[in-house]
């Protein structure tokens, strides 16, 4: 994770703040360390390694993470995909290029999470090429893993934040709400609203992030396993849930369906939500 | 949808209640003082005032007040009870003044820019103002910088003397520094100087003085010089105590200018507290001035062209208790209400020396407010 | 009066900077300097009706007439 992270603790001294906070943060590790792609003994690796061969035996906190993420898939008609991460062999954000159809149709032929043998134990990827990535949902998960550990070590005032996915234990001393501010999609380091939060998960999809421009069209890393292409309609949208992995998914999908689809999708969902549409107006702010 | 909830809750996460206030844009609010003087005049001001936050850092402020003064201002200082009193000799005064101000502000990255107007009028006085002012954020926001020029343009006149129509034209200069001391501490300083020239007299006012020889009484109507330079520098500090959820309020202003005053203000208050949606902020306030030079509520032989008995040129001192109290709806409702008391006397001047003659004013003074966050 | 002003500004920009994270007690409503608008300007009134002295750290204001 190399994005900037944050962690806030406040508790009745030092001590118990710094102990629950060092908790905390091992635990981020601990699950950047199972999940990540870039590590090779990383649970994450070891499935991918064994596509197209044998199952791979899984814990069982893998395996509700991986029922958390079919629920995602069915409730965004397949939007959200964990086997999606390898359009990024063709999508590299530091060329303004847009990839053929040609290099991008080998790709989806790997890219389908229907596809995929799991059970409570064990998960298979049946092609070899195919791809699990817990990007869409990895980090969310540990800041709210963060903020579990936190108030299991009592804590019951305290902000995490990672790269823009935070969770909230509950207001500042004095009754204080944290200020989260909410990245403006176009003016670099500007916010576009501010909202007081006195508890919850946050998170936040753009199509700021990772861009390229070709043609005065914007393509961002947020990209639909079932063509290919780059989100579009939204600039951005933030979610406000009871955990931040609720609202990240909420948020990547929101994207992926776009302006109409993806705003009917976030009034049925019922989470408060502000969204900012593809002109730069906000289309839905929170409350 | 209440699969993906449902899928997250077998996941070993907290659910955390989604709690969270709105989006603040703006606020707009009444207030309504009352203020009655011991026998004196009596003045209600209902206020309306509102703030707005538009989009790409714009801010909008105003406010608009209706001032309406009944009741009698003493007009004559005169000694011919012995020693000089205030008397008042003019039929009761119904004054009405309406006053507004917009300052409009835009923020643009660490600078803000605002251009502020103003205007009050009344039967027989009118003011037009305008300001311009820069702030620039240093140090992650910790230091804020201020400079400010503001200019008004007023026009005096009388209803006893309908010839009577006479500008006067002030600019003033401001520059000042916010700091954030620690988490709990700020502090902000300014320097404001003024620049005056015009019509300074009070229409209203007269001397008239008795002496035991020669017997022909001397008069000498309010004539004050046709210019005046100020200087102010005010310091406020706010400390916060977070173990007893108050936070410490105190305020310092030096001030003179070239009709001979000097002024120290100082006001200590404390902001507490209670139970989450209320406030109480018990203050006191602490004024000492020195006299104008010019100031005299007895015409002194030979009888000097620039005089005024006016005592709020006086040296006296004066003391204000006051008390405010909050109520915060979490919906965004906020009641609000202060009450008052001062009382200037010549005692109150500090290292005694008060002017001889100065009556006490004893007055008090209650505000009520609503406003609405949105 | 002037030099320990300027002595005064000089002692303040030596402290240690706090962190955005830290700024949760500075946000409240009784720590800024415009509380309560509408009490604040309307108590100023009443107090500039009465004295000689003036100057509340706002520039651009009209007159009254009253001082």
């Amino acid at each position: 994770m190399a994005a900037e992270n944050e962690l806030q603790v406040h508790a009745e001294d030092a001590g118990i703040a710094g102990r629950a906070a060092r908790a905390a943060i091992a635990e981020v590790q601990r699950i950047e360390a199972k999940y990540s792609r870039y590590r090779p003994e990383s649970v994450v690796s070891r499935i991918n390694a064994a596509a197209g061969k044998d199952a791979v035996a899984i814990d069982e906190e893998t395996a509700r993470l991986l029922d958390f993420a079919d629920a995602c898939w069915r409730q965004s008609d397949g939007a959200f995909d964990p086997t999606s991460g390898i359009l990024r062999r063709a999508w590299r954000f530091d060329v303004a290029r847009v990839p053929l159809e040609a290099e991008l149709a080998p790709l989806l032929g790997l890219i389908g999470w229907d596809r995929v043998e799991r059970d409570a134990a064990a998960i298979r990827l049946p092609q070899a090429g195919m791809e699990l990535d817990f990007g869409g949902f990895g980090k969310e998960y540990a800041v709210d893993r963060a903020a579990t550990v936190l108030a299991e070590h009592g804590i019951a005032s305290a902000f995490a934040n990672l790269a823009g996915d935070i969770a909230i234990l509950g207001e500042q001393p004095g009754a204080e709400p944290w200020q989260v501010g909410i990245r403006h999609p176009r003016e670099k380091d500007g916010l576009i609203a501010r909202l007081p939060v006195a508890s919850g998960g946050m998170a936040t999809s753009g199509d700021y992030e990772r861009f390229v421009v070709v043609d005065g069209m914007r393509h961002c890393h947020i990209l639909d396993p079932r063509t290919g292409h780059s989100a579009r309609g939204l600039q951005s949208v933030t979610v406000h849930a009871t955990s931040c992995i609720v609202a990240g998914s909420a948020t990547t999908i929101a994207m992926l369906k776009g302006a109409i689809d993806g705003m009917a999708w976030l009034e049925a969902l019922g989470l408060p939500y502000f969204c900012v549409s593809e002109d730069g107006t906000v289309a839905h702010t929170f409350r | 949808m209440a699969a993906l909830l449902k899928a997250a809750l077998a996941l070993p996460v907290l659910a955390l209640p989604a709690r969270a206030g709105a989006i603040e844009s703006g606020e707009v609010g009444l207030n309504i003082l009352g203020y009655k003087e011991r026998g004196l005049m009596r003045v209600t001001e209902p206020v309306a005032w509102g703030r707005v936050e538009l989009a790409d850092g714009w801010e909008v402020k105003g406010s608009a007040a209706v001032d309406i003064v009944t009741g009698a201002s003493p007009e004559l200082v005169t000694n011919v009870s012995g020693k000089p009193v205030q008397v008042i000799t003019g039929a009761s005064v119904d004054d009405r003044r309406t006053i507004w101000d917009l300052k409009v502000s835009k923020r643009l990255g660490e600078w803000t820019l605002g251009v502020s107007g103003a205007r009050s009028s009344e039967e027989d006085y009118l003011s037009r103002a305008y300001g311009l002012e820069v702030k620039r954020d240093l140090n992650d926001r910790n230091t804020t910088l201020t400079a400010g020029f503001g200019r008004a343009a007023d026009r005096v006149r009388s209803h006893d003397d309908p010839t009577l129509d006479e500008p006067r034209d002030t600019r003033e200069y401001l520059v000042g520094l916010t700091q954030v001391i620690s988490p709990v501490t700020v502090v902000q300083t300014s320097l404001q100087w003024g620049r005056g020239e015009g019509y300074y007299n009070d229409p209203y006012r007269h001397t008239l003085t008795f002496y035991p020889e020669p017997s022909v009484p001397a008069f000498a109507v309010d004539t004050r010089p046709d210019h005046r330079n100020t200087f102010a520098w005010i310091t406020r500090y706010r400390h916060h105590v977070a173990s007893h959820n108050g936070t410490f309020q105190a305020e310092y202003r030096f001030y003179r200018d070239d009709w001979g005053i000097h002024a120290h203000t100082a006001e200590i208050a404390w902001s507490q507290g209670v139970g989450g949606v209320w406030t109480l902020r018990p203050a006191l306030r602490y004024y000492t001035q020195s006299q104008a030079d010019f100031y005299t509520p007895l015409i002194p032989q030979p009888q000097p062209a620039i005089l005024s008995s006016d005592q709020r040129l006086a040296a006296f001192g004066g003391l204000s208790p006051s008390l405010r109290a909050q109520y915060q709806h979490p919906g965004g409702w906020r009641f609000e209400g202060t009450i008052g008391y001062i009382e200037n006397a010549s005692r109150f001047h500090a290292g005694g020396g008060g002017s001889e003659f100065f009556e006490t004013l004893r007055a008090y003074y209650a505000i009520v407010g609503v406003s609405r966050t949105f | 009066m002037r030099v320990a002003a300027a002595l005064l500004l000089l002692g303040l920009c030596a402290c240690a900077p706090v962190a955005p994270y830290q700024r949760g007690y500075l946000a409240r409503p009784d720590m800024g300097f415009e509380e309560s608008p509408g009490m604040a300007k309307t108590q100023e009134k009443v107090f500039v009706a009465k004295e000689a002295a003036s100057g509340s750290g706002n520039v651009g204001g009209s007159g009254c007439g009253c001082n």
